[in-house]
């Protein structure tokens, strides 16, 4: 009896002494001016000018001269410019009394201080046209910068304002005139300041206190790294942390989300459509090279069911491959709807005869393909499972093979695949950047589209395009190259992807911004964070 | 004695010499071209004047043989090369995250020794009763659960539910208590039955009744009993601290221990070869090192196996 009246005793100890925590926990919570984001990965290098670390750590320490919004390019540290009726010169007017957080004024000088060492980095930044377009820059005065383009490159404003690589960092950070080689120090003009960091653990940024613009309205921001899905929700449902907030999977899932939005207990935020996920169909292989197949294969899948299976409905059924939303992509091209019977027709026109295996055959060849997948992504794998039962109605043999992210990037390359899942860059990067990357031999686009018959032709007037002065010849140039590739059935279109955000009941202000690689941290704050 | 030793450790460098010669192979047999997962890694698109700026860079156009003479020689000098991911030194990110794995591996070592032999003493006394075959339930069912699982169990009880452990991260002392428990948990399993069963065995012998009828206490006869049971699970235990190191993997990662294993494992994803190449290495040299001291310590304690390592 003893025995028991004891342990009952040291129970209620525990007990005691876990909601004393809670009740500590709840006293400082009142409080709070530091919000916990969790993510999968380390903050790494944070160099703006290179591409090995964060994207959205390096958003909030490094500033660019002009920004991306919902609205189109607003001034950041530029506060207005001019650009010269032949669209080749740029004249930036900076904004006065801004000083990185070493104390280094922001001026001309640091400005062409930067952009000598982006463009000293060129091979390094061959996705982005802009690099190789800029001819000279200079400094006209102290606040007055200019520069000046080889041609009158018209996404010149949205690439300067893209998180890397046209951000500003503090002269004292170069390292004998460069920043190719590493850094010093990580020392922006923006709302935050990178205070500590440890590697694989946490990094701890802090208010800029000196900062030109809106403060931001928490104290702190730390960002812990925990590298498994299900830790980072148990730590959510523990209180350790506040935000949890990525695209495509890369946070959480769309089971954990559903999951985590019916229980009530936390706010879920889920962006505008933001990006493109489509099949890549690989015209450079045996089977899909017949274009009869690949337009066969759009009416083959059904979209619908795997944005209400796979996406649980969080996001809009696509019928072309980038929205029309995006500009100069409203161009009204026809929707190819679920219809397995047209498809079925369509590969029997061709000669695709079904065997009596099941399985269809033109010519000995045997309507096989191979799906290959980034095996890390979980979601693709089901997404493929819905896909490969699609397919198998129309007499076509599917194999899903999952494999490592390296070797998934390693058969891009090569093209060594039939489908492909793909996913685009999103705003601001769409139309420009994504095209633009089309024309890299090492991405999967490229490959898949080496088969088309005008590839060449795509790939030159895509470089006209970006140089194209004439706004009403542009639109014309895209609707040209959108209606080309959605002719020929390079894409399946599957949906246009979204941001999702969780967060605690008590941070408020949590919200998107135009890319999906940003989280606008400065414009969060917790229900009784003190007035600054 | 002292020739026994001296020839275990000569015998040691053909072995290393070996492993790192198989391991730089295995690396190189690697369908990945080693320039273009350094330039991927870092998000750069790899055209053909990047690649072979980075080949240059990194050495890799020079023979085979030369590459691998060339990585010994700066291994003997302390240079393991350089991080694809972050051009940083990867002995100073070794030395970096073997702290925290030796931590979490000693933890778990203390759980296990504490454990098993508690779990192992309380079977024994009990032997065919009820607490016996709970523990032995127990201890199946620790045999039978994945890592992952058991520390995602372990997280949810004690840090979600109860509030009693963080969730994970390296922050303070009671931040170990959880991903060292799940680590250590099928080897406590392991060792608890290899110690049981030795005791149950040794409970039976001759000797025991004997020390019965003369009549020694409870406590003492039970001392014997453990000490004559501790043989095999010593040797294994003393394999036990490398095989720790190297099995943290999935604990790390589930609990964000900044560790070797964690390392390892953002090496593998990003084919991070230089990393991939000094950890197995690394734990070359711990297993080669930690069989080389129990040898030398079993030698010490049974002058028979010296004689039979000279013949």
């Amino acid at each position: 009896m003893r025995k028991i009246g004891f342990v009952l005793a040291a129970l209620i100890c525990c007990l005691n002494i876990s909601a004393c925590q809670n009740d500590e926990k709840s006293t400082a919570q009142a409080q709070r001016t530091e919000m916990v984001y969790a993510s999968t990965k380390d903050i790494r290098i944070i160099n703006p000018h290179l591409y090995s670390g964060e994207m959205a750590a390096q958003n909030m320490v490094f500033e660019p001269l002009v920004v991306n919004t919902p609205e189109g390019v607003k001034p950041c540290l530029a506060e207005s410019w001019e650009i010269s009726p032949d669209g080749r010169v740029y004249t930036f007017h900076l904004r006065k009394g801004v000083t990185f957080t070493d104390g280094a004024p922001f001026d001309a000088a640091a400005v062409k201080l930067n952009m000598d060492a982006i463009v000293a980095n060129k091979p390094r930044h061959a996705w982005l046209d802009m690099v190789n377009e800029i001819e000279r820059n200079e400094v006209v005065d102290t606040h007055t910068y200019r520069l000046v383009l080889k041609h009158p490159y018209y996404p010149t404003l949205v690439e300067l304002g893209l998180v890397r690589p046209f951000r500003m960092i503090s002269p004292n950070c170069f390292i004998n005139g460069q920043t190719k080689d590493g850094v010093s120090g990580y020392v922006g003009t923006g709302p935050w300041v990178l205070t500590e960091h440890k590697d694989k653990q946490y990094a701890l940024f802090t208010a800029n206190k000196n900062y030109w613009g809106a403060q931001p309205k928490l104290q702190a921001v730390r960002w812990r790294v925990m590298p498994d899905h299900q830790t980072i929700m148990l730590a959510l449902q523990k209180g350790e942390i506040d935000l949890v907030f990525g695209a495509d999977g890369d946070m959480l899932n769309m089971d954990a989300f559903n999951a985590l939005q019916k229980e009530g207990k936390y706010a879920t935020l889920i962006s505008k459509p933001i990006a493109s996920r489509a099949i890549l169909l690989n015209a450079h292989q045996p089977v899909t090279k017949d274009r009869a197949v690949r337009m066969a294969l759009q009416y083959a899948v059904n979209k619908q069911a795997i944005v209400d299976g796979v996406l649980n409905g969080t996001e809009s059924v696509a019928d072309t491959l980038i929205s029309s939303t995006v500009p100069y992509c409203d161009l009204g091209l026809p929707a190819r709807g679920y219809d397995p019977a047209k498809a079925a027709a369509m590969l029997e026109a061709a000669g695709w005869k079904l065997g009596p295996d099941g399985l269809r055959a033109k010519d000995g060849q045997k309507a096989i393909v191979r799906l290959y997948y980034n095996s890390q992504n979980a979601q693709e794998r089901t997404l493929a499972e819905y896909v490969q039962s699609d397919l198998k109605k129309v007499g076509i043999e599917m194999k899903i093979i999952g494999e490592e992210k390296q070797a998934f990037l390693d058969r891009q390359r090569t093209g060594d695949f039939e489908l492909q899942y793909s996913l685009s860059w999103g705003t601001p990067y769409d139309p420009q950047s994504y095209l633009s990357s089309w024309r890299i031999p090492a991405h999967g686009d490229y490959q898949a589209q080496v088969g088309m018959e005008r590839k060449e032709w795509l790939d030159k007037t895509i470089s006209q395009l970006m140089i194209e002065p004439n706004e009403a010849t542009r639109k014309a140039m895209y609707k040209e190259i959108l209606t080309y590739v959605h002719d020929e059935g390079v894409y399946i279109p599957i949906s246009y992807s979204r941001t999702k955000a969780v967060h605690s009941k008590a941070l408020q202000g949590v919200g998107f911004g135009v890319s999906q690689y940003e989280v606008p941290f400065e414009k969060m704050y917790f229900e009784n964070t003190p007035a600054r | 004695m002292k020739a026994y030793i001296l020839r275990r450790l000569l015998l040691t460098i053909p072995l290393l010499l070996g492993i790192s010669f198989v391991s730089f192979v295995i690396i190189q047999l690697s369908p990945s071209d080693p320039a273009e997962v350094a330039v991927r890694v870092n998000e750069i698109v790899p055209t053909d004047e990047v690649l072979a700026l980075t080949r240059e860079q990194l050495g890799l156009n020079k023979p085979f043989m030369t590459r691998y003479a060339d990585w010994m020689c700066a291994v003997a000098q302390g240079d393991l090369g350089r991080r694809y991911v972050d051009n940083k030194p990867v002995a100073q990110e070794l030395a970096r995250a073997l702290p925290p794995t030796l931590w979490l591996a000693l933890t778990a070592t203390l759980f296990m020794a504490v454990c098993s032999v508690g779990m192992a003493f309380l079977c024994a006394m009990y032997e065919g009763r009820t607490v016996d075959y709970l523990l032995r339930s127990f201890i199946f069912l620790g045999t039978a659960t994945p890592g992952f699982w058991a520390g995602l169990l372990l997280m949810w009880l004690f840090s979600v539910k109860l509030n009693w452990l963080p969730t994970s991260g390296m922050q303070g002392a009671s931040s170990v208590i959880l991903p060292a428990a799940t680590l250590s948990l099928s080897y406590i399993s392991t060792y608890a039955r290899l110690l049981r069963n030795s005791m149950v065995l040794n409970k039976q012998k001759p000797s025991v009744l004997y020390a019965r009828a003369r009549g020694l206490t409870r406590g003492m006869i039970w001392r014997h009993i453990f000490r004559n049971s501790l043989q095999s699970t010593l040797t294994g235990l003393g394999m036990s601290l490398p095989k720790l190191m190297a099995g943290t993997f999935v604990v790390e990662t589930i609990f964000a221990w900044p560790g070797l294993g964690w390392l390892c494992v953002t090496a593998i994803f990003n084919r991070d070869f230089p990393v991939i190449q000094a950890y197995v290495l690394l734990m070359a040299v711990m297993f080669v090192g930690c069989n080389l001291l129990v040898d030398i310590l079993c030698a010490v304690i049974d002058p028979r196996l010296r004689a039979r390592g000279q013949a």
